[in-house]
């Protein structure tokens, strides 16, 4: 096999784990903050059901939850399978999964917030809302940001899990290259996309911080 | 800004969308969905070309082929080979999928190729037969027709003098392994072995005692038998017109076919 195809190979299953990271982020990031306010929600009953579901999705492997989501249709409730739904399988089991780490992330932060900040607030005359999006949650996000870059990053390398319901990303491909060129080239190449890949992300969140140091 | 971020969005929602489209299901009514072991050279892999290839994934081309249908490779994780088929998101196994001691699990073809499990050591090893490999590191393939005859009651005296019974996710680990020395010994198919140690036949041997023999057929979900005596039918429609000798000489050099067509053509 020439280098280029190899490499070309590669690429190709790139894109799928590159979709899986952007998709999982998308809809995790979002997610874990509602889960976050049902966790310190009032309500006994929300809270409770988001302490289980996060005890559950942190206490599972991810590759048991992914087995589950896909397959669980079928052998749960008898519907017959698509192909089509592999994919889609994937992006529900990670953005729950990464979800429920985000959420006491979010939490962890929203928690550390002065209590000073809401008597300032309230007595300025914001609503309870206002206080939340307007002077809470942006400290919140400054707050967070590395403990964020930490499982964006852990997300890239988690991406390799795929294969368990056979959706062939990066990693697989260097696997199945490897195993019919007798060859580790397509490993230390693997290597060097998924070193690259988290060096990027890795400088974006820094760009992040830095912007939002603006107190300093 | 926001007129960027909003855009990449949409590029990526499109992304998305013909992403999805580019898959298909397996309803075995246009499409022939072949799940298989990407990792399985000769049988199916990556060839040179990028594209997959292999003896078995030639045969199931062809066998499509004559059935009017669209055959597409489905690389799966081999552990979850029965969750797959019974989901029905691949409608067979092709993929040197072993009948012996499966005979009740799945809807068989006819066996159409004679193959057997081997034990590849270092030709320097000094390990010359079954006795020689006790206080040794053998590894073996999960869920594997070698894994499945080292377990069973004939070969639990021989597996038990091994130092371990090493449980590998894939051949090629094994073959790692091997070559650094952190195992002495790999229980496998014969062909795989051969394609493996091809070009560096001095430095491998296989030993002449045999774990087992075995045969092979196509695997189809218990009850499928209707798609599973189309696949005979057209099986035996490719022996006749030479199309399988064709594959098999490229592959293996001879004729492998051990269909009772192909036995009853010989007498």
């Amino acid at each position: 096999m020439r280098f280029s195809v190899m490499l070309s190979k590669l690429g190709e299953g790139m894109v799928t784990s590159v979709l899986i990271f952007t998709l999982t982020l998308l809809f995790s990031l979002p997610l874990g903050l509602i889960v976050a306010l049902a966790r310190m929600s009032k309500n006994g009953l929300l809270r409770s059901f988001t302490r289980i579901y996060i005890s559950v999705m942190r206490g599972t492997p991810l590759m048991l939850q992914l087995l589950v989501v896909y397959f669980g249709p079928y052998y749960l409730l008898g519907i017959p399978l698509s192909s089509g739904y592999r994919f889609w399988a994937v992006i529900i089991a990670f953005s729950v999964n990464y979800a429920a780490y985000f959420a006491e992330i979010y939490r962890g932060g929203i928690e550390s917030m002065p209590a000073g900040q809401y008597e300032a607030a309230r007595v300025l005359g914001y609503s309870e809302t206002q206080i939340f999006l307007k002077i809470i949650l942006p400290q919140v996000i400054k707050r967070i940001i590395p403990s964020i870059t930490n499982e964006v990053i852990t997300l890239i390398k988690d991406t390799s899990l795929a294969f368990s319901i056979a959706v062939t990303e990066m990693f697989t491909v260097a696997k199945a290259i490897a195993s019919s060129e007798k060859t580790m080239v397509s490993y230390a190449a693997a290597g060097v996309f998924y070193y690259v890949f988290n060096f990027i992300v890795a400088f974006v969140m820094e760009t992040i911080e830095k912007k939002l140091n603006y107190y300093r | 800004m926001k007129k960027t971020s909003t855009l990449s969005i949409a590029v990526l929602l499109i992304a998305v969308f013909l992403f999805s489209f580019s898959l298909v299901s397996a309803d075995g009514e246009t499409t022939l969905v072949v799940g298989f072991d990407q990792d399985f050279p000769p049988y199916g892999y990556i060839g040179e070309d990028g594209e997959f290839t292999g003896y078995d994934l030639d045969l199931a081309a062809a066998v499509a082929e004559k059935l009017g249908l669209e055959v597409v490779y489905q690389p799966i994780a081999w552990d979850a080979k029965d969750m797959e088929l019974d989901s029905g998101t691949i409608d067979l196994i092709w993929n040197g999928f072993t009948i012996n001691g499966r005979e009740d699990k799945y809807e068989w073809t006819e066996a159409y190729k004679d193959a057997g499990q081997i034990i590849l050591v270092k030709s320097d090893s000094g390990i010359e037969t079954f006795a020689d490999l006790a206080g040794k590191v053998v590894a073996v393939q999960t869920d594997s027709a070698a894994l499945e005859a080292l377990e069973s009651e004939d070969f639990a005296e021989l597996t038990a003098s091994f130092a371990d019974l090493l449980v590998v996710e894939q051949y090629n680990a094994a073959f790692m392994d091997l070559e650094a020395g952190a195992v002495d010994a790999i229980a496998l198919d014969i062909d795989v072995a051969n394609y493996q140690i091809e070009g560096k036949e001095d430095s491998y041997k296989i030993l002449d005692e045999w774990i087992q023999e075995e045969q092979y057929g196509v695997g189809f979900k218990l009850g499928n038998t209707e798609l599973r005596d189309k696949v005979q039918a057209a099986l035996e429609e490719i022996v006749a017109d030479g199309t399988f000798a064709e594959i098999s000489e490229e592959w293996f050099g001879y004729d492998s076919c051990v269909l009772s067509v192909c036995q009853s053509a010989g007498e």
